[in-house]
């Protein structure tokens, strides 16, 4: 039995509506409960910020697609090397780092649960062996159906319960949490040749619409009662004009689920370019909050860009391919046989481009026009917009003005005109930036009842204590006291265990994979299904007797299990 | 003042020494210098005889000389500002990494990777250079950046490869792909070279040997007299594959 006492901590748990309250947390066997014996070890807080541990709802940082942007960029390499040091491997890298080179930089962020954004179920075994090599975060898998051509035929028939089934079957084989949607219907078009413009038209050889294939989606995950949403990654990404189908997308959204939203659009930064090409490119966050704030059904994460450079990697095969044609550089793309695709170049996001600067302000925008916190997610799909290790920076924006006009300063001339941002008063509270990075994520993602996000009784005890007095920061003038607090914990506790002592990691981490079951009634089961077995077993060319994930490759995975539907 | 390192014999010659620590500035307060010999760490004088002649007050009069079998030290003058360095023989991969100043002076050959990353200062090598002279590393899109690097020898393949700025002179013959990836800077190859300058971006080279297996990509734009050579050359512009604006003179027949 292992106790711990923390006490005199400054505590902001949204979901529990404790805002800034002085108190004490009793941990027993990694769980919070209401008090512990004397013989307990005492951390003082000494009244500094206290949070739940940081969840990131959209992240990169496993699988084939980090790894090959790991191949890609030996020069970043050579950047962030760590030596080994007491219980810590070596790390190397920036923006694509090892698999401990994450784990370490988020722990000492205060991160301590995080979602893949996009995998392959082809090649999950390769993501959970990454996960199990990034030891201090639990981590979720969302599963890509974006072109995988048994949900496809499905959704061709309108047949919901189908759909369903397969996206069950599916989710166990792999592994998976939820259903990650990537540029639906367009990706498989790439691999034809093509390409889709709008999310009514046909995808080629499939005769579904993407705009099919999300509301299907959307029904066969409430039918599942699956705990996360289903996640899009809304087609035409990257393009100017791109705001209308994002628009369009969110109007076909219906509210299914009154216990949290029934579509998680990620990266929406990406997706809220007003113009027609990139000389006339403006930014069009308003009136995509204008949306959003009306719709409840509806989340979304920023997807902010930060000056440096990076790797951009995303399934999205067609867009990565446009934009390789901007830059000529690197640039790697792949299929995935009858599921999805991905594709990966290195960017360097610069101040002396209007539209980076452009993209920059509207992922701010997107967080300040947003009346609830609950609905727009602080990430900036690491890597894709930035580096994870620049949270603190955003957080430090989104609190003060006056850092954004400073910044505003420095930036490429013509910006001011095309973006509303420098016309924005809003400065965020520490309870909003609770809610954007560990509150909002929990309840999007259907885990407060894990446990996670927050610090009620029989909570997980994972716990970030930054080097912050809120009493005594303003965050609207002192910015940087901000972003250096949120750099670096002065404690990270993962599941009742100090794992991260001023930035420095003191435990080999024991994290746990969750992954969904989703049970479906007994004629839905897909490995009885002749006719799936017969497709499967003629186009794919594996197995399907090999193709399920064994138990062997989750050492410590958590099934989460869902009610039979009728 | 004159620091002369001899090297000393050793039980295994041919395990590599990582020798980043050999750089005129760091003899300023003596020669309580630590290298690597494969894993293990070695002190200077473990691997090497040591004669120092004279005293220095700044770095700027500091010279540094090798003898004996130094063909297996890597890194010599690795981050080197100012000074000079005297190899009187062949020397090992990555002489002169990320140089920005002083002199280093090779009388043999040298391995790959000489000069990489370099961004000022001198390098010059009485005999050969291997692959790789003057680039960038794995993945690095900006190689060489200024100063001179003069192969009086041939070099290997991908000489000058992501050149962005300054002077590369070759007296003798280039292997392959000689100045492929170059956005800045001067190559010169007095010899001959196969596939030159692939994918280049801008920046200028002058070849005056023969030209093997010519790349397509390149657009002849009309013949120039290079008085410094005493040659016509064949001016070509390129690589137009990937929109380059760099100039590849070749001399006429």
């Amino acid at each position: 039995m292992t106790e711990l006492w923390v006490k005199n901590a400054c505590v902001i748990d949204p979901i529990r509506g404790i805002n800034g309250e002085i108190m004490d947390i009793a941990i027993r066997d990694g769980r919070i409960v209401e008090s512990v014996s004397d013989r307990a070890d005492v951390i003082d807080a000494q009244r500094c910020l206290t949070l739940p541990g940081g969840i990131d709802s959209h992240t990169h940082v496993s699988g084939t697609k980090v790894n090959f942007g790991r191949y890609m960029s030996p020069e970043d390499m050579r950047a962030g090397r760590t030596k080994r040091k007491g219980k810590m491997h070596v790390t190397s890298g920036y923006y694509v780092p090892t698999t401990f080179g994450n784990s370490y930089r988020y722990s000492a962020m205060g991160y301590t649960t995080l979602l893949e954004g996009a995998m392959a179920p082809l090649e999950a075994r390769h993501t959970h062996e990454e996960f199990t090599a990034t030891p201090h975060q639990d981590m979720m898998a969302n599963t890509l159906f974006d072109g995988n051509w048994a949900v496809m035929d499905a959704v061709r028939e309108k047949d919901i319960r189908k759909t369903a089934a397969v996206v069950a079957w599916t989710l166990k084989a792999a592994r998976g949490y939820g259903i990650k949607l990537t540029n639906p219907g367009g990706t498989e078009a790439w691999g034809f040749g093509e390409d889709l413009t709008g999310i009514h038209e046909m995808v080629p050889h499939f005769a579904v619409t993407p705009a099919e294939i999300i509301t299907t989606m959307i029904r066969a995950n409430e039918l599942l009662k699956l705990p996360h949403s289903v996640h899009l990654h809304c087609n035409n990404l990257g393009k100017p004009g791109n705001y209308q189908t994002t628009l369009e997308t969110f109007d076909i959204v219906p509210d299914l689920n009154p216990a949290r939203q029934t579509l998680y659009a990620t990266h929406v930064q990406f997706h809220a370019y007003g113009g027609g090409t990139w000389k006339n490119i403006s930014s069009k966050a308003e009136e995509i909050t204008r949306s959003v704030n009306i719709k409840p059904q509806i989340v979304m994460d920023m997807g902010q860009i930060m000056f440096g450079r990076t790797m951009t990697m995303t399934a999205d095969g067609p867009m990565e391919f446009n934009l390789h044609c901007l830059h000529h550089n690197k640039w790697s793309n792949h299929d995935v046989e009858l599921e999805t695709g991905s594709g990966i170049i290195p960017v360097t996001y610069s101040k002396k481009s209007a539209v980076n600067c452009i993209m920059w302000a509207i992922g701010l925008e997107l967080a300040l026009l947003t009346k609830n916190p609950y609905q727009c997610l602080l990430e900036t799909d690491n890597p894709n917009g930035a580096p994870f290790v620049k949270y603190p920076e955003i957080i430090g924006l989104l609190m003060s003005k006056r850092y954004r006009d400073e910044e505003c300063a420095t930036l490429a001339t013509g910006v001011e005109q095309r973006t509303s941002l420098f016309a924005l008063e809003r400065e965020l509270d520490w309870h909003d930036i609770a809610v954007m990075t560990r509150a909002g994520q929990a309840k999007a993602l259907g885990i407060v009842n894990q446990g996670k996000g927050h610090l009620g009784i029989g909570a997980e005890a994972d716990i970030a204590i930054y080097p912050i007095r809120t009493d005594s920061v303003d965050p609207a003038r002192e910015y940087r006291k901000v972003v250096e607090g949120f750099q670096k914990t002065r404690y990270t506790i993962k599941r009742g265990r100090v794992v991260s002592r001023e930035g420095e990691i003191i435990v080999d981490g024991a994290n746990a994979t969750f992954w969904v079951d989703a049970k479906v009634p007994e004629d839905l089961k897909m490995e009885n299904d002749p006719e799936f077995i017969k497709r499967f077993e003629q186009f794919y060319t594996v197995r399907m007797s090999n193709y399920p994930v064994q138990d062997v490759y989750l050492p410590r995975g958590r099934r989460i299990e869902t009610e039979v539907f009728t | 003042m004159r620091v002369i390192l001899e090297s000393k014999v050793r039980a295994k010659p041919n395990l590599p020494i990582e020798a980043e620590a050999i750089i005129p500035r760091n003899f300023l307060k003596g020669t309580d210098l630590i290298v690597y010999e494969g894993n293990k760490e070695r002190t200077l004088s473990e691997m090497f005889w040591i004669f120092v002649e004279g005293t220095a007050v700044s770095p700027e009069n500091i010279e540094v000389i090798l003898k004996g079998d130094t063909s297996r030290i890597k890194r010599v003058g690795e981050y080197m500002d100012t000074g000079s360095i005297v190899i009187e023989g062949d020397i090992g991969m990555h002489c002169g990494n990320f140089m920005s100043g002083g002199t280093i002076e090779i009388r043999g050959n040298a391995d790959s990777w000489l000069g990489r990353e370099m961004r000022g200062g001198t390098i010059l090598c009485r005999g050969n250079a291997s692959h790789y002279c003057a680039t960038g590393y794995r993945g690095e899109k900006k190689g060489m950046q200024g100063g001179k690097v003069e192969v009086f020898g041939n070099t290997g393949d991908f000489c000058a490869e992501y050149l962005a700025g300054g002077t590369v002179h070759i007296h003798g013959s280039a292997g392959d792909f000689p100045g492929v990836e170059m956005r800045g800077g001067e190559l010169i190859i007095e010899g001959d070279a196969t596939r030159p300058c692939g994918n280049m971006k801008s920046g200028s080279c002058v070849i005056l040997g023969t030209v093997h297996d010519m790349l397509p990509t390149f657009e002849k734009s009309g013949r120039r007299v290079l008085p410094e050579w005493k040659i016509t050359a064949d001016v070509y512009k390129g690589d137009v594959a990937n929109r380059g604006k760099g100039t590849l003179c070749v001399r006429s027949e």
